[in-house]
């Protein structure tokens, strides 16, 4: 595991790298925005787990507002560490299908509010019936696929069949519809409203057709970082499942309201020819997206400087003019796409004003299972 | 930390929790048996690059496979302490270090295990210098010469022989020789062979001309698992630190015929949305695909569109037998050293049955 906990108040200029950063300044920034934009709206945020991996931070969010109270997690691991944490309402936005996870999921759902989704009507019937051995009520969820050609059901029709089965289901509670929605590319502001609507729509007519059914549907779980004031404008949905806004993505770097405050220290271990600098995080830290060119890191600070490459423990860092960086110098990384660098971390080093402040655990850390 | 259910031993390896990192033990022995004989008839020795798969039980049966100089290499100072922790006596890093705490913790590692470092400047010298003064110890330092990859290292001939001299008169210090690492090169056969000559040729005439100087040199450390054959056979190269040749990955399966997959990734189809579309449980937080997708062994029929975070997206169009739901399915990594990163737990298999769970103890260890 990754072992770094520097004490507090140690400068950055001292820190060991690489090390994952926290600007807490910029991270509260954006619990601020997120509080902010729902403060007086039906619908509010549910952050996603799978971002920040760990319940301090949902906490943070949840006391500073515009949450439901309540958090997503990718995972059923992910799920565990948050219960374990002290949150009780946790949505699994994905399909739990083996005997061993639906055990655990039911577990949960001792202590906390679980609900889980589901497009797959066997899948259903496997957790009503352990849901019922367990004692406990699992709410479900219907994944409406709208733009990820992932999992999820294809069409109204068969969300209304879904949503019959779990009403008439031992164990189970019909919560209502999740979606996710991906862009791909550069997004600015009108496009994302454009397709985010569309996307958005898609679920929404899910719904429409369940409550046509008869069957009353209190959730719509749906939207994401680059949907999260879109859908303050279409009424009807209660959760936006947002989770990068939190420390921020290259990839997302139009949705300039939001701070980048997760970012990656590294030191400059070598300038072997001019305009090159090779810093010590490398792929391995960092991670990067081969098939999703958007994700890739950006020098935060000092300014003028281009990631040109990646390599296992290496960085290489170029400048077009005279590069400033000389060896033993600090620099800063946006992240290509967060939540993929935090997994690969143990710690988030919380940083203020140039110090260190606090060392938090990421709890969820590999919790893929 | 990782959180997987912990299956008992002798556990089918179709019953692990998913997604699991999985290593065939027979297969990981067969490959080890295969290129530690090869080095155990060379003169170049193999010099297992262990911050490939980070488990120091593994490099332990690398060690005992013969053909080896009796030590690991990693790429960095956090890995060297895990494997010196776990008994490893004689150490390579592969990065340049040229912080004083680092240094510092690399002296204290000399204290227990040979330790080598490579250098690029002079200003690297003076802190390990310095350092190993005032630990009381040697440390030996090889020059880092740039060859094919745009990153650390010295230039070739000159430069590197005259930093190669400052690093033997430095206090403390002794000089070892020239590392470097030209990076995979894509293609086959004669292909690799003729880039990889071109590379190392490069550092053995720096080696020539160090000697010409009046220097010792003991090593030159170069290639890795693609053209490991190739490094051995050019006379001058003592070293090779190849590290994925023992697990294998999609990246290299092409280049090396005469080794297998042995480590896989396990997931379990968690959709069938559409008859052309299914859905694993494992996804770049899983798998990692910082440089390549994942293969799936046995299926030709059937190829992976995208990773997304927790998720494997499978094209069913041309599927002979589509997978169906709770399927356990087998992922050969493309990358192996970048998914060893992401797990906590090997879980290690013999015959198809859970032999051992393995600590992934440098996973993690970027410092």
């Amino acid at each position: 595991m990754e072992t770094y906990k520097p004490n507090p108040g140690t400068p950055v200029a001292d820190l060991d790298t690489p090390c994952l950063i926290l600007e807490l300044d910029s991270l509260e920034h954006n619990f601020k925005v997120i509080a902010d934009t729902y403060k007086d709206t039906d619908v509010k945020l549910r952050a996603h787990m799978k971002n920040v991996k760990s319940p301090m931070l949902a906490k943070m969010q949840m006391d500073i507002g515009g949450t439901v109270n309540g958090v997503c997690c990718a995972k059923v691991a992910e799920a565990e560490v948050m219960v374990q944490g002290g949150i009780d309402d946790i949505l699994i936005p994905n399909e739990i299908v083996t005997k061993d996870k639906i055990k655990r999921v039911c577990s949960l759902a001792h202590k906390a509010k679980i609900a889980v989704c589901v497009d797959n009507p066997q899948n259903l019937r496997d957790l009503s019936a352990q849901a019922s051995a367990s004692g406990v009520t699992l709410g479900v969820a219907i994944e409406v696929d709208t733009s990820m050609g992932r999992g999820g059901i294809r069409s109204p029709e068969e969300g209304v069949e879904l949503a019959k089965l779990a009403t008439s289901l031992p164990g189970i509670h019909f919560k209502g519809v999740m979606s996710h929605q991906s862009l791909k590319g550069e997004g600015d502001k009108e496009t994302r409203y454009i397709e985010g609507r569309r996307y958005i729509q898609m679920c929404l007519d899910v719904r429409d057709a369940i409550e046509k059914a008869g069957i009353p549907v209190e959730y719509v779980s749906t939207g994401e970082t680059f949907t999260y004031d879109v859908a303050t404008e279409i009424p009807g949905i209660t959760d936006v499942e947002g989770g990068t806004y939190a420390l921020m993505s290259t990839f997302l770097s139009y949705m300039t309201e939001f701070e980048y405050a997760g970012l990656m220290l590294g030191t400059v271990i070598s300038t072997p020819r001019p305009g090159v600098a090779i810093g010590d995080s490398g792929m391995r830290a960092v991670g990067a997206m081969c098939t999703y060119a958007e994700a890739w890191p950006v020098v935060h600070s000092p300014e003028g400087l281009t990631v040109s490459e990646m390599y296992d423990e290496q960085v290489v860092l170029t400048s077009k003019g005279a590069m400033p960086l000389k060896v033993g110098d600090k620099y800063f990384l946006r992240l290509g796409q967060q939540d993929v660098t935090v997994n690969r971390f143990d710690h988030y080093i919380g940083v203020r004003n140039g110090a260190v402040e606090a060392v938090w655990d990421i709890p969820a850390r590999g919790c893929f299972h | 930390m990782e959180r997987p259910i912990f299956k008992p031993i002798g556990t089918p390896v179709e019953e692990l929790d998913t997604p699991a990192l999985t290593l065939d033990m027979g297969v990981f022995e067969k490959n080890l048996q295969i290129v530690h004989s090869f080095f155990k008839k060379s003169d170049a020795k193999l010099r297992p690059y262990v911050g490939t798969h980070r488990t120091p039980a593994l490099a332990h049966k690398q060690l005992a496979a013969g053909g080896t100089v009796g030590g690991v290499a990693v790429g960095t100072v956090g890995q060297a302490e895990v494997f010196v922790n776990a008994g490893v006596n004689d150490v390579l890093i592969t990065t340049v270090i040229p912080m004083q705490s680092k240094a510092a913790r690399i002296v204290a590692l000399a204290h227990r295990a040979t330790m080598t470092v490579v250098v690029d400047n002079v200003a690297n010298i003076d802190v390990l210098s310095k350092a190993a003064k005032a630990g009381g110890v040697t440390l030996n330092v090889a020059v880092d010469v740039h060859t094919r990859l745009n990153g650390t290292g010295v230039e070739p001939g000159k430069p590197a022989v005259d930093l190669a001299q400052q690093v033997a008169k430095a206090d403390g210090l002794e000089f070892a020789g020239f590392h470097s690492y030209e990076g995979a090169i894509p293609g086959n056969g004669e292909a690799v062979a003729k880039e990889s000559r071109k590379w190392i040729q490069k550092v053995l005439d720096t080696r020539e001309a160090a000697e010409k100087a009046g220097l010792d040199v003991k090593s030159v450390v170069v290639g890795g698992t693609h053209n490991y054959d190739i490094a051995a056979g050019m006379k001058g190269v003592t070293e090779v630190p190849a590290g994925t040749y023992a697990l294998l990955d999609e990246r290299y399966r092409t280049q090396r015929s005469e080794l297998k997959s042995a480590a896989s990734i396990m997931a379990t189809i968690i959709s069938t949305p559409a008859s052309n579309v299914a859905v694993g449980d494992a996804g770049m937080k899983s798998c990692g695909n910082d440089t390549g997708l994942p293969g799936i062994p046995g299926r030709p029929d059937l190829s992976i569109s995208y990773l997304s975070a927790e998720h494997t997206n499978f094209i069913m169009d041309k599927a002979e037998r589509p997978f169906t739901l709770g399927e356990k399915v087998r992922l050969t990594p493309w990358e192996i050293a970048v998914t060893c990163n992401l797990y906590d737990y090997m879980m290690a298999v013999r015959n198809g049955k859970l032999e051992a769970i393995l600590d992934v103890t440098a996973r993690g260890r970027y410092r």
